[in-house]
């Protein structure tokens, strides 16, 4: 276990997205208004900066390069998205928000559990 | 040589010629590999080539730019096939049987000046094409390399002449050299059709239109294949066409004659990007409004409210079509009702 502070609760506008460096891993910290989800910066399709790329309306982040979206409630894909978010655990304590880093997420070109899901009929 | 594409769907194989790339070969024998640009900008036709050998044509294709070479990763429509190949694409791939693209070949005529720098032109096919409205084709010539993708203005079915608009770039190879040449027959080849940024009257909804400068060129074909069904009887219609000044805009005529049939049921506004209108209507086609700013910044205040039942369509330049998404995630359009086509 390795809960680390990304942020001040408040550092996060609600319905925006910042990006922050905690011990050299890039982690998006994305407010929602009912939570908060850290991600890897990048969206899962083709790697687009959701810094710049990201909208969140009612709980759903948007990437608006290709239209992928997700239920930050319930991480359930929305429209034509085809994969899942990598998430940290996250929570808040004493006005700051931390999350549970072991190692780095990374989106491959498959992912392992993917093919393990029965990948290829 | 036989292609066998491994997905999340499952295997699909098909023939690919020594000529054409993967991605073509899949698309015109009905395997929906993705793509958007098919023109090496966008990078979404990405492929892992498990074994077999490949040629890329355009190595530094800017939509390769996050591709790994070392694993094997190019895009589809760039590679052609040396020899039986297996590739993983990571996405789903469906089938199709109507409307597949096919290579056809064409000449150019009847270019004629729109703008300063836009010109229409017509291209007369060898054989008639079937398409959707706000499709487009990919142009090659045998003097230039690479090809380049042009929406289709006019619609028809089974068309034996397509319409296509070109705006002039500082070094843009295929508008330089079509600028350069005499109103003759120019042979090209053309694949197509292409795209997803599609209008269908059946699906029975109200339009929206936001295009930048020739981002115009998929609307008038929806505006005439939606005026030709009676769309407008039944659904309302908006269209933002974003130019710089009063002077850049073209295809007024046409526009107002849309506006015309639409019983009213049609707005269309040209919003400037580097002059003030001065005046609420286009002052020598008054059915069309004017505003001042950027086109998807006009498009997101003037819909504001009317974010119902509606298919957007979106074409243009990249930051044009990524602020218009914005504006119309913000204002609760489903992802799914909106269309779009980047081109860079």
């Amino acid at each position: 276990m390795a809960w680390k502070r990304i942020c001040g609760a408040d550092e996060v506008a609600e319905n925006t997205v910042k990006k922050f460096d905690v011990d050299g891993i890039p982690i998006l910290l994305v407010n929602y208004g009912e939570g908060y989800r850290a991600i890897p910066p990048i969206c899962p399709h083709m790697e687009e900066p959701l810094e710049e790329s990201g909208v969140i309306v009612r709980c759903v982040l948007t990437c608006t390069k290709h239209l992928w979206a997700w239920d930050l409630k319930t991480l359930e894909m929305k429209g034509e998205t085809e994969k899942p978010l990598k998430t940290y655990k996250v929570k808040q304590e004493d006005g700051s928000v931390l999350a549970n880093i072991e190692e780095e997420l990374i989106y491959e070109f498959e992912d392992a559990e993917e093919e393990d899901d029965d990948f290829f009929k | 040589m036989k292609i066998t594409v491994e997905s999340k769907s499952g295997r699909r194989a098909f023939y690919c010629g020594a000529k054409e790339t993967i991605l073509n070969a899949g698309l015109r024998q009905g395997v929906n590999l993705p793509y958007e640009c098919a023109t090496g900008s966008c990078g979404t036709c990405r492929a892992r080539v498990i074994s077999g050998d490949v040629e890329v044509r355009w190595k530094d294709a800017p939509g390769g730019k996050k591709l790994k070479p070392e694993k094997g990763d190019v895009l589809m429509c760039q590679t052609r096939a040396r020899s039986d190949c297996v590739l993983r694409v990571p996405s789903e791939i469906s089938t199709r049987d109507e409307n597949r693209p096919a290579l056809r070949r064409g000449v150019i005529r009847n270019i004629r000046k729109l703008t300063s720098d836009v010109v229409h032109f017509d291209l007369h096919l060898s054989d008639p094409m079937d398409f959707e409205a706000g499709q487009f084709v990919v142009l090659e010539t045998d003097e230039l390399s690479g090809g380049r993708a042009y929406s289709m203005v006019n619609f028809d079915r089974a068309a034996a002449r397509i319409a296509f608009v070109l705006k002039r770039k500082p070094s843009g190879g295929f508008s330089d050299w079509l600028f350069t040449r005499e109103n003759v027959d120019l042979p090209v080849e053309v694949f197509g059709p292409l795209g997803r940024c599609i209008f269908r009257p059946e699906e029975g909804k109200n339009i929206v239109c936001i295009a930048g400068g020739s981002g115009i060129a998929g609307m008038m074909s929806i505006l005439e294949h939606a005026t030709r069904a009676d769309h407008f009887s039944k659904y309302k219609g908006a269209v933002f066409f974003g130019v710089r000044t009063l002077a850049d805009a073209f295809y007024l005529e046409a526009l107002s004659g849309y506006v015309a049939a639409s019983r009213g049921n049609l707005e269309v506004t040209i919003a400037l990007s580097d002059e003030t209108a001065t005046t609420p209507a286009h002052p020598d086609h008054p059915s069309l409004k004017l505003a001042s700013g950027m086109v998807h910044e006009v498009a997101a205040r003037a819909i504001e409210d009317r974010y119902c039942n509606m298919i957007a369509y979106v074409a243009g330049p990249p930051i044009m079509v990524d602020g218009a998404i914005r504006a119309l995630i913000v204002g609760g359009v489903p992802t799914l009702d909106i269309r779009y086509d980047k081109f860079s």
